[in-house]
């Protein structure tokens, strides 16, 4: 139902902008509601960039400039039809958007925000210097405009035009961050290592969000171009590329409705401003270093911390119950992982020299050994966060040298880290759901239309979320921002999303980490649960009592080597073992008790 | 055509010099503060336009003026037009960081991009209700009788911020790695917790690494200002090369930027040779293609994040 009546909404704003043209038909006005629609075009796009995925982009006047004299070069030298060209520009800055999502791979943060800039200005340079092609200040005439019949739009029409675009523009966009690929957006721009983890193609989905900025600033650039019939290069500014960004911080990115209001309160002082263009730049500049300071959220992020509404839990469906568990191996023995001859080596430091283990299927394995004997870099290794510097690592035999984390995550290795990990700002459930990502089986285009299918992917993955969420006890907590939880808890959420990637091997990065007996006594429940459920657990500890309870096999490492493997009783009296934990005197023969080995180590 | 290239070269190292200058100022805020100056650029053209209203001043012009006119400033009148670009491009740097950087640094979300940038717009858009927006031909303080050498012709202006640029580059590499000031810099840049418990003033040092840095981008401005005229606009391109450079170099090794800065100078002039419009995308290209083998630069030691 909240789908019609928010479709209703948007058919009562295009209404409403129709009668306004009817009302204020003179040109000036039609103009400043034409603009308003160009403005709300880049925004919009804009918003998925900076808002969802965290990229900062300096350079959108680029992309404004590619859309722009694509159309303009199509429309004066060929006898494409308008209407055509268009099209084509959108596809020309969708390629340009590719061209500067290209260094996001390598860099990040400030020095990617800075290669946007330097698109942004080539560009400018470009179709000011290089006349032969593109007039520099001269500019191209004749651009042909819009037809409707064999008539060209008028200015009206074009206001008409422009607002059904934006109209389609939101809707699609809408469904776009509401769903699957909105939440890998705020996953990565949260922590791109964890989003990977999860089954993220992070690369890929920073090169959609860039294509989706550049497709709706070219679109725009090209209506204004076909709209004026003229475009140069006093256009393709630095203030455009900034006024563009501005129109989404002011707004509120992050926010669905922050671009709009964005873009008709600053096209608006635009508009009123023009005559003294300092005066603008000013107030531009002003708003860029006073807005974020007095409001971090932009208006949106204002009004809603006025008008503080929580969602209610009651909102959620709740969680059917479990069909019973099927085993997800088909054989339940044999080797799930086969670590051979690994070695690592940071310099001269070498948290792993030529280990070799085996993982079975169903069993809970335990990883253990002093501070400093490579535990978390072997885990690391094993899920594709760094790589071996020799042997090989083979899980249900693939080898995964050279395999990026979502890949394995894909595989079906599931992982929680020594540092938790979660997205803090997104709620319990999303952070599940997130889990769950490599699992959904809408792609980009159907997310983008909200197929049926991509609707009922997405009420599935809420609702294994909640049957997860039920698992580890933290149903009544789902719309709670995941940061705000007390610790114990934010580590149940991390094992609630490795368990949402659907994994045939879990790997836990002390899962104990600070919890004080009782709630480790649950987690050793709990992981007995998961490990009747047919997943093989690879869990580094320090807690030797639940080490010794929960694991069917126990691998010991030292300085990065192996030093003992075999049964929890028979690694408590290994003499090795006591050696490296507790260290042996040089006359004293190196054969402690039992009991001696395991209890200190638990403190 | 060897003369050519020889004269690429040489006005290639000259400009470069200035990029240098920029590329270093990057880097010392990087390396302390982890956050650039967005607006470096607009702070290269303040730099030109505040030197070139002092010598306004003590030709007895109002600031205001757009023209020199036939008058030659005096050598004492340069030297406290450079004093003065110097000084109030310190106290802007200082300003930038006590309203555009300190309350968002080390913050996620890198709101400081846009703050930095919201001081230079409001540095240009102050310009422009000065000056307007033409370009301003300023008088060097060395002369404009163009030196020839072997064919090859050079004005004293680039010689002159070839030699400051190499000196204020060999003063910085002594301060940095000879002084108790220079480790306790690169200490913050270590480590900023670490470095206060050893008894340094962090605040003080990030403080510092701001006016330094704007007064490089101001000293370049001063020095390329005679040279390509004194414009409001020229700051913007100086300063994204002086960061390409950077890139190049790799931002965290100062050494690294002076020689990222020169390299870019060489490239440019040797592109212009060719296309000048091709001048930008080559550029533009070259930091691309290096990112994409080496990201931290080609002498910039690696980052690694810890998991």
């Amino acid at each position: 139902m909240k789908r019609y009546s928010h479709l209703g909404g948007v058919l009562l704003a295009i209404a409403a902008v129709v009668g306004l043209t009817a009302v204020f038909n003179n040109d000036y006005y039609l103009r400043i509601l034409f603009m308003m629609g160009v403005y709300y075009m880049c925004a919009a796009g804009m918003n998925v960039l900076v808002g969802y995925a965290g990229q900062k982009s300096l350079g959108q006047a680029g992309l404004f400039a590619a859309g722009a004299y694509a159309v303009a070069l199509l429309t004066t030298r060929t006898d494409i039809s308008p209407w055509i060209a268009l099209v084509v520009a959108a596809g020309v800055s969708a390629i340009c958007g590719v061209l500067i999502a290209l260094p996001s791979l390598r860099v990040k943060g400030p020095y990617l925000a800075m290669v946007t800039l330097a698109f942004g200005i080539v560009v400018e340079k470009l179709v000011s210097e290089w006349t032969e092609v593109f007039g520099g200040a001269q500019g191209i005439y004749g651009i042909r405009p819009l037809t409707w019949g064999s008539n060209p739009l008028t200015s009206q029409q074009w206001v008409w035009f422009v607002v059904a675009l934006c109209a389609a523009t939101h809707l699609l966009l809408r469904n776009l961050v509401d769903g699957r690929f909105g939440r890998a957006l705020l996953s990565l721009q949260a922590d791109e290592i964890a989003s990977s983890s999860v089954g993220v193609r992070v690369y890929r989905a920073k090169v959609i969000a860039f294509v989706v900025a550049a497709v709706t600033c070219g679109i725009a650039g090209a209506m204004v171009a076909q709209q004026n019939q003229y475009i140069n290069s006093d256009f393709i500014t630095f203030h455009l590329s900034i006024f563009i960004l501005l129109l989404v911080l002011f707004g509120g990115a992050g926010s669905k409705y922050g671009p709009l209001v964005g873009t008709v309160v600053l096209t608006v002082i635009d508009a009123l401003l023009a005559r003294w263009p300092a005066a603008q730049h000013f107030l531009y500049g002003f708003l860029l270093l006073f807005a974020l300071y007095v409001m971090p959220g932009g208006v949106m992020g204002l009004l809603t911390s006025v008008f503080k509404r929580g969602e209610k839990n009651q909102d959620l469906p709740r969680p059917v119950a479990e069909p019973a568990y099927k085993r997800s191996s088909a054989a339940p023995t044999g080797d799930l992982l086969v670590v051979e001859n690994v070695s690592k080596s940071f310099g001269g430091v070498k948290p792993a020299q030529d280990v070799s283990f085996r993982l079975r299927r169903g069993h809970v394995h335990a990883l253990i050994g002093p501070n400093g004997a490579g535990k978390s870099t072997m885990i690391n290794m094993v899920t594709g966060v760094l790589p071996a510097s020799e042997g090989t690592i083979c899980f249900l035999g693939e080898n995964l040298a050279k395999r990026p984390m979502h890949a394995i995550c894909g595989l079906g290795m599931g992982r929680t880290f020594q540092n938790l990990r979660l997205f803090a700002d997104l709620s319990v459930l999303d952070n599940v759901k997130l889990g769950h990502h490599s699992r959904m089986r809408n792609g980009f285009f159907s997310s983008l239309v909200a197929l049926p299918s991509a609707r009922r992917e997405e009420a599935r993955t809420t609702q294994r979320a909640l049957q997860l969420l039920e698992l580890v006890d933290l149903l009544q907590l789902a719309l709670t921002p995941a940061g705000s939880l007390p610790y114990g808890l934010q580590r149940r959420v991390e094992l609630a999303r490795a368990l949402a990637t659907e994994p045939l091997l879990l790997l836990l990065d002390e899962p104990a980490a600070g919890l004080n007996p009782q709630e480790t006594a649950e987690l050793g429940q709990l992981l007995l649960k998961i490990a009747r459920r047919g997943i093989s657990i690879l869990m580094v500890e320090h807690h030797m009592d639940l080490v010794m309870s929960v694991s069917d096999h126990v691998i010991v490492l030292d300085y990065g080597m192996k030093i003992a493997e075999g049964k929890p009783a028979d690694i408590q009296c290994n003499p090795r073992v006591i050696e490296a934990y507790l260290g042996v005197e040089d006359d004293a023969a190196p054969a402690a008790t039992p009991a001696v080995a395991a209890k200190p180590v638990t403190v | 055509m060897a003369e050519a290239l020889m004269q690429a070269i040489l006005s290639g190292l000259c400009v470069g010099g200035a990029y240098a200058l920029v590329a270093l100022g990057f880097s010392v805020t990087f390396t302390t503060t982890k956050t650039l100056n967005f607006s470096h650029g607009e702070f290269v053209s303040a730099g030109a336009f505040i030197g070139m209203s002092v010598l306004f001043l003590a030709l007895g012009k109002p600031v205001t003026a757009t023209s020199f006119g036939d008058a030659i400033p005096a050598g004492p009148a340069q030297l406290l037009a450079l004093a003065g670009a110097l000084g109030v491009m310190g106290l802007l740097g200082w300003l930038l960081y006590a309203v555009g950087v300190r309350p968002f640094a080390g913050r996620p979300g890198m709101a400081w991009v846009m703050s930095t940038l919201g001081f230079g717009v409001i540095l240009q858009s102050v310009g422009l209700a000065i000056w307007g927006p033409k370009p301003v031909v300023v008088p060097s303080p060395v002369g404009d009788q163009v030196i020839r050498v072997l064919g090859i012709g050079v004005r004293p202006q680039e010689l002159l911020t070839l030699a400051v640029a190499v000196v204020v580059m060999i003063g910085f590499d002594f301060v940095m790695n000879r002084t108790m000031l220079g480790k306790a810099m690169r200490a913050v840049a270590v480590n900023g917790s670490v470095a206060s418990l050893m008894g340094i003033n962090t605040k003080a040092i990030m403080v510092l690494a701001f006016v330094a840095s704007s007064a490089l981008a101001g000293l370049s401005g001063f020095l390329l200002a005679p040279i390509a005229q004194a414009s409001l606009f020229m700051g913007l391109t100086v300063g994204l090369k002086g960061f390409s450079g950077a890139m190049i170099g790799g931002l965290n090794n100062p050494r690294g930027c002076v020689i990222g800065g020169f390299a870019l100078g060489i490239l440019e002039s040797m592109v212009n040779l060719w296309q000048a419009q091709w001048r930008e995308v080559a550029i533009f290209a070259l930091v691309i293609l290096v990112l994409a083998f080496r990201p931290t630069g080609l002498f910039g030691s690696r980052l690694a994040e810890k998991v």
